[in-house]
């Protein structure tokens, strides 16, 4: 390990990515992938462990899904099969469904998507272990010039070379690299970001998401279906995994998250297929019971959904999913939901992408999809203003990707923001109105249609 | 008769500006030389040069498209199936629309084979260029970065200018390695310096002989190499856009960048390549067009509004 030094033995090199999470390893991939970047010099640098427990997935996975899940839209894998990662995942734990059924909380009026492949459910992990054994294909293939991943490696302060202002990065290995360009895919926090003078806006949702992994009760068939119903303490959401297994992400108020989390686990699953289904004033009663951990919470779910159940007619038993019967010990936890985004993701030496750039609710499975959307466009324009001989840290070469993101970004993250305030309120006009809209839709399909490609395939 | 020939065809040399003094000349008569007050002119903006949101930027977005220019000219130049004897090594060139006939996954995979034929060949070349009126350096410092390219020399009759050019350079390691910039003439620069790629951006319109600049530079091309040429056809256009619109209205450039009477057609830049045709050729003449913030697109027409030119010279003297 050597001491830095700004003299001739500091470390250079023409890109540093920081974060070794999906977005940054997809950057780096699809960089060495890229016939006119793969000679450049490039380092990945990550705070937490991350090669050991990739490798270890790779070689073992474990027997149970992990609780981190996302839904995966076909642009996303279709990039992934282009830079040739996709073969890499373990597609057998991976769920590709047609069918998207989001209905209100307090109407039940209701929107089904039925569309071929309409997104794909994958770990975070199982992403990153994919990615990672891409990198290591592409290393093969050009070992003169290997990414070099540095992980358990933090970045302890960046500064400016006096003469071209190119980063320094000193890193906790005693190390320190000056490099051409910092990308940050540094997260909702991002140093890079902090480094590049950039301001991000935006704001909390004061909502948490809790998430868990959970397996249906085995007594019907369902199409494999992504499940979100919109309390108005937030959206409830089931998506599928294979084997009749479901990743939940059940966005709501900190103070029912506190109550939801604290309860045991038999209690914690009879609450969730409650609020499946359940009026809103019965979810009411229902938490209060669960804020005591009252032993006749149980019963009392039990009896309402068998009266729920026994009133449904034949044909509208598909229009809620299936009971959960169990859930994977230790799997609840979770993460605050807020909204954010930078001015720009482009300054002198720097670039922003994924969260470190923008961060969204997940109710419409959008966040790392547009870190990917992201990926591809930089990657672009690096290819572009490397073949034009531009010095790819420059602002001037670099603003072609933020003017290509940011307005879609801006517009996703609005939308999904809307959709969020719209299903916040128990205000009778606004709920009666967003139920009238939402079925208009469902029977309007070239409205249905193009909602659909626009999500899907960006 | 050269001279008698271009005084015929290029009606700026019956101007009267034959004889001609210039401040760093040590002959009484420099051909390639610019005029005071051009010189003035340029020494006054060499200080932004290199802001690219200063009053230059529409000269960096320029040199996107110069640098796609070259690059296009160059690719599309060359031989891929050269000296190779075996048909089945050979790259498919069918001489006939394959992308219409034949199904698209076939097509595809034709035209894939094609591009990496003609990537491996092109990043196996190692050029040599000089950039004539390299001004604050922003061709010379593009084509030094690209791996193709082995070195660049630019030159320059500003010093001022020049000296911009000479600081910026030591900014980026890859590219001081490569690029020499010096005060020098085109008529300076020693007979027997071939290069592969020889530019004049935006630099015949502002010269008093632009026919000797262009003479002069063509001598310095390799058999098989290029000169690359950007300048403005003399026509209303030309007037409208970069005259009245770029510097009266939208002030985009200084009001006395352009000097009309200097501008020279697309057509006599032909026409007098076609007097040396037993050596050169022009390969490609493309209009270019600044749309504001769009920044500069490719035109239809090469002879309205700013061009580019390509002019290769053969490998062999022909018929």
């Amino acid at each position: 390990m050597a001491t830095a030094a700004t003299t001739a033995k500091t470390h250079t090199s023409d890109i540093v990515i920081i974060g070794g999470g999906p977005a940054g390893l997809t950057l780096a991939s699809a960089i060495k992938n890229s016939p006119i970047l793969k000679n450049l010099k490039i380092k990945l640098v990550e705070g937490g462990n991350l090669i050991e427990p990739l490798e270890k997935f790779n070689e073992s996975p474990p027997p149970n899904f992990m609780n981190r899940v996302v839904s995966l839209t076909p642009a996303t894998i279709s990039y992934l099969k282009e830079i040739k990662a996709w073969n890499h995942f373990k597609e057998e734990r991976t769920e590709t469904y047609d069918n998207i059924y989001a209905y209100d909380g307090i109407t039940n009026a209701r929107i089904q998507f039925d569309s071929p492949e309409i997104a794909t459910m994958c770990e975070n992990f199982n992403i990153q272990s994919g990615l990672f054994q891409r990198i290591k294909e592409l290393n093969q293939d050009n070992a003169e010039n290997p990414l070099e991943i540095l992980d358990k490696t933090k970045v302890i302060e960046i500064k400016s070379d006096e003469k071209n202002k190119w980063p320094i990065l000193q890193l906790s290995t005693g190390d320190s690299i000056k490099t051409r360009l910092l990308v940050g895919c540094d997260g909702y926090n991002s140093p890079a970001r902090k480094f590049a003078g950039i301001e991000s806006r935006g704001w909390a949702y004061n909502r948490w998401g809790i998430v868990a992994t959970l397996k249906y009760k085995d007594d019907a068939f369902r199409f494999p279906t992504g499940w979100q119903r919109f309390l108005t303490s937030g959206p409830l959401a089931q998506l599928p995994l294979p084997d009749n297994w479901c990743s939940l992400v059940w966005s709501t108020t900190p103070e029912l998250a506190d109550i939801l989390m604290k309860l045991p686990e038999e209690k914690f699953v009879a609450m969730v297929n409650a609020g499946a289904k359940l009026s809103p004033s019965e979810m009411d009663y229902l938490y209060k019971l669960s804020a005591k951990n009252d032993e006749t919470l149980m019963e009392e779910i039990s009896w309402r959904l068998n009266l729920f159940n026994s009133k449904l007619k034949e044909e509208e038993y598909e229009n809620y999913p299936l009971e959960i019967e169990s859930i994977v010990p230790n799997s609840r936890g979770r993460f605050p939901l807020k909204l954010s985004h930078a001015d720009t993701y482009v300054e002198e030496r720097v670039a922003l992408v994924g969260d470190a750039a923008h961060t969204t609710h997940p109710l419409a499975g959008q966040g790392l999809n547009m870190g990917q959307g992201d990926v591809k466009s930089l990657v672009k324009v690096l290819e572009t203003s490397t073949e034009r001989g531009l010095d790819i840290g420059s602002k001037f070469a670099l603003e072609g990707y933020f003017s290509e993101r940011y307005p879609a970004n801006h517009v996703l993250l609005g939308i999904v923001d809307k959709i969020h305030k719209i299903y916040s309120t128990d205000f009778t006009p606004l709920v009666m109105a967003r139920s009238l809209g939402l079925d208009a839709i469902n029977n309007t399909p070239f409205l249905k249609d193009f909602m659909v490609s626009q999500i899907s395939n960006k | 008769m050269f001279r008698k020939v271009a005084i015929k065809t290029n009606p700026l040399l019956l101007s009267k500006r034959f004889l001609h003094t210039s401040p760093k000349t040590y002959n009484a008569v420099n051909h390639t030389a610019i005029s005071p007050s051009e010189m003035e002119h340029f020494n006054k903006l060499a200080a932004t040069w290199w802001d690219p949101h200063g009053p230059q930027r529409i000269l960096h977005k320029m040199n996107l498209i110069r640098m796609d220019f070259i690059n296009d000219t160059i690719k599309s130049q060359l031989k891929l199936n050269e000296g190779i004897k075996n048909d089945e090594e050979k790259v498919f060139i069918p001489g006939w629309n394959y992308k219409n006939l034949l199904p698209s996954e076939i097509a595809g995979q034709i035209e894939k084979e094609q591009k990496a034929a003609i990537a491996a060949k092109y990043d196996a070349l190692e050029l040599k260029c000089l950039d004539v009126g390299c001004g604050g350096g922003l061709l010379s410092e593009s084509l030094a970065r690209l791996p193709v390219v082995s070195s660049v020399k630019g030159i320059d009759l500003s010093a001022e200018v020049l000296r911009v050019a000479d600081e910026h350079k030591t900014l980026d390691p890859m590219v001081e390695a490569k690029l020499n910039y010096e005060l020098k003439a085109l008529e300076e620069v020693p007979k027997d310096d071939l290069y592969d790629i020889v530019t004049m951006m935006e630099m015949l319109e502002h010269v008093d002989y632009p026919a000797e600049v262009l003479k002069e530079g063509l001598a310095h091309v390799k058999p098989g190499g290029h000169l690359f040429l950007s300048t403005i056809n003399r026509d209303f256009i030309s007037w409208f856009t970069t005259i009245f619109m770029g510097e009266y209205v939208l002030k985009i450039v200084p009001i006395g960048t352009h000097t009309y009477s200097k501008y020279i057609n697309d057509s006599e830049i032909l026409e007098f390549v076609e007097d040396f045709k037993k050596e050169y050729e022009v390969v490609s003449s493309k209009g270019c067009i600044y749309l504001p913030a769009c920044g500069w697109k490719f035109t239809s027409s090469s002879n309205v509004g700013n061009y580019f030119s390509a002019i290769r010279r053969k490998e062999k003297l022909s018929n």
